[in-house]
């Protein structure tokens, strides 16, 4: 696909109509498997997009590899004008811009709540303790855990701890969320209050990339749905059409087995 | 009334109270079968003999006179006596800023357990077991004083020992991390004093005060070279990697007493020739400094390795540098993660500085066996008393900093997982 059909694309689906994210034929091997292959995508400014398939399909490797938490081998990816290169100043200009949810939380356990909040804005920005405290405090009354502050991670609930994530990640103010399965290890009770934050997040205008189970999430919340197997991109379109009438046969057997 | 209203159901959910009477208590634990009392009745009368020997030893037949009379030998060695005001300085900085430390520990230990409702034993008898090791061996030093001034002396020094450990309670919760500074500070600064200004030189010193140089000296130096090299290793530099692998394999994989004695010989000529009077207790530093960072290294390089990947990805993530991920994130959670194992260290180090005596150092057991050599004490197999004396001050400090780090231990675990 040539990168005017890709930011078409991107265009038609929603968002401001500017280019968040470009992947270009981005290949990744893990020695001699092939975990990405030939990915193109736009991500569009204030779009989310929710990528499902199968597991061992590449969704983790592909969002991983926007932030180079993993490195891919070939191809282009360019987050908001800056290129992901082999320079550590890019990357780290990246990381900056770019949140991360995971799936096992990963907050840090000998820091308080506050603390894991505060850390980045403070030794990344450089913001006054107090200025990032206040911050904070808002983003955690935003994710509706503002009395949990001063209690370390491992005294909450997973629920509680990924809201705490979230909040963490947006006091960087990030320009892009990546979810890595932010709801798989959480109990079905706990689901819920973390979907909503995200899908708060959504509407109030950030560009998200999620990797999710949850399709009942796909369909109210996502722009575009990207249907991966074995490493490639299978299918991208909007949620209902996607759901509704899947045109490959492989979306069809997914589908069919989850929904 | 009162009573009519609690709950009959939350008294009955209490465990049964059983009520231990002796009688049960020795059928239970002593004669609970016949091989149970088998055992009972041999070790009793052996257990009853052996504490009626050391009990006799001690109080009775121990001719104790040689520990009065060389107390100072066994404290200090050849320290010129003219010059113990410098010692005395530097124990009242050391008191102080050990007092300050352990106040500062203890309101951030405080401040802990009411973020996670914990409930800190603040009982007396906690209290006593905590001070009871110090206290022992002070007052076993004390019962071998027959003058009036390092009693006082003494008193002077816990008097400012404890004047720092309140004051460590009340220092602000953002200047803590000074109060690291002001250890590394006293630490220096009670060297300066004793070496520095027309001081003593270090090669007269001896006893328990060169036993005590070289634990503290060693493991403050050896822990910050340990934690790089232990960085080192997983470097994704392969020349630090290799140096460093190389660093660890030397001196982990060499006996203690080889290198002592190596680096008695060599390090003189691996220094400016205008440095060849390094005296032979710095070289023993720097060999122990050496040889205990490579355990470090490895004592660290395994709790890096505890620490889950997912810690460092967030770290990434949220864009804090190579550096920084390191030490806000990973080395805090892997420090605490070893700390019985780095305890365990220093308490090896700590007994393992009697090897010095292959190098001619006049350390504490050294001492103990030359003060037998003494003409009114020759040929009175007074070896029996030093050794159960210099023994009694290895085991209650070892004792002391192995009880004090399962504390430490047990109050950074608090709030996490």
């Amino acid at each position: 696909m040539t990168e005017s059909t890709l930011t078409s694309q991107a265009l038609e689906a929603g968002g401001t109509g500017e280019v968040m994210i470009t992947l270009e034929g981005v290949e990744k091997w893990f020695d001699d498997f092939q975990a990405l292959r030939g990915i193109d995508l736009v991500v569009g400014r204030q779009e989310t997009v929710v990528i499902c398939g199968p597991s061992g399909s590449g969704k983790s490797t592909l969002i991983r590899c926007v932030n180079r938490l993993e490195e891919h081998d070939r191809g282009r990816i360019v987050v908001d004008g800056t290129e992901l290169s082999d320079d550590v100043r890019d990357i780290q200009e990246i990381r900056r811009e770019t949140g991360m949810v995971f799936q096992s939380f990963n907050l840090f356990p000998h820091l308080t709540i506050m603390e894991n909040i505060t850390l980045a804005p403070r030794h990344v920005r450089h913001k006054p303790k107090k200025d990032a405290e206040e911050t904070a405090m808002k983003l955690l009354e935003r994710v509706k855990i503002p009395e949990q502050a001063h209690k370390y991670p491992g005294q909450l609930s997973g629920g509680q701890q990924q809201r705490a994530a979230i909040a963490r990640t947006l006091a960087m103010e990030p320009k892009v969320i990546l979810f890595d399965e932010p709801t798989s290890a959480l109990d079905p009770e706990m689901i819920k209050e973390v979907l909503d934050t995200m899908e708060e997040l959504a509407e109030s205008g950030m560009t998200m990339m999620c990797v999710t189970h949850e399709m009942g999430f796909a369909r109210a919340v996502a722009d575009r749905v990207v249907f991966m197997s074995d490493g490639g991109i299978v299918e991208v379109n909007d949620p209902e059409s996607l759901f509704t009438d899947p045109q490959e046969e492989r979306t069809q057997l997914f589908l069919s087995q989850i929904l | 009334m009162a009573t009519d209203t609690t709950p009959t159901s939350a008294t009955a959910t209490k465990p049964p109270v059983q009520k231990v009477t002796p009688a049960t208590w020795l059928r239970e634990n002593l004669f609970s079968n016949w091989w149970n009392s088998l055992l009972t009745v041999l070790f009793v009368p052996l257990i009853a003999w052996a504490l009626w020997s050391i009990g006799r030893f001690l109080f009775v037949t121990g001719r104790w006179e040689i520990i009065i009379v060389n107390l100072t030998n066994l404290m200090v060695g050849d320290f010129p006596r003219e010059q113990f005001w410098r010692l005395w300085v530097a124990m009242a900085i050391l008191a102080a800023v050990g007092g300050l430390l352990v106040g500062v520990t203890a309101a951030a230990a405080r401040e802990a357990a009411v973020i996670t409702g914990r409930e800190l034993d603040t009982s007396w008898r906690e209290t006593a077991r905590r001070l009871g090791p110090p206290v022992s061996f002070l007052v076993v030093m004390m019962l071998f004083v027959r003058t009036a001034t390092p009693l006082l002396l003494l008193v002077g020094v816990i008097a400012i020992g404890v004047a720092g450990f309140v004051l460590g309670r009340r220092v602000p919760h953002d200047r803590r991390a000074l109060v690291n500074l002001a250890v590394v500070a006293g630490v220096a600064g009670s060297l300066v004093v004793i070496s520095g200004f027309g001081g003593v030189s270090r090669d007269s010193w001896g006893g328990l005060l060169i036993t005590a140089y070289f634990t503290i000296g060693s493991l403050l130096l050896a822990f910050p070279i340990g934690v790089l090299v232990a960085l080192g290793r997983r470097s994704t530099l392969p020349v630090v990697r290799w140096t460093t692998t190389v660093y660890v394999e030397f001196f982990r994989g060499s006996p203690l007493i080889a290198l002592l004695f190596v680096g008695w010989l060599v390090l003189p000529f691996m220094f400016p020739p205008e440095w060849e009077n390094i005296t032979r207790i710095s070289r023993a530093l720097i060999i122990f400094t050496l040889f205990t960072s490579a355990y470090v290294a490895e004592i660290v390089r395994g709790g890096l390795q505890s620490i889950p990947r997912g810690q460092w990805e967030a770290a990434k993530s949220l864009g804090l540098s190579p550096w920084k991920q390191t030490r806000l994130i990973i080395l805090p959670q892997a420090l605490r993660n070893v700390i019985p194992a780095l305890v365990g260290q220093g308490i090896s180090l700590y007994k393992d500085t009697t090897l010095v005596l292959i190098i001619g150092l006049n350390d504490l057991l050294r001492v103990a066996q030359n003060i037998t050599q003494q003409p009114q004490f020759l040929g009175q197999g007074l070896i029996a008393e030093t050794l159960v004396f210099v023994s009694f001050i290895y085991w209650i400090l070892s004792y002391w900093m192995s009880r004090e780090s399962q504390r430490l231990e047990a109050r950074l675990g608090v709030g996490t997982r």
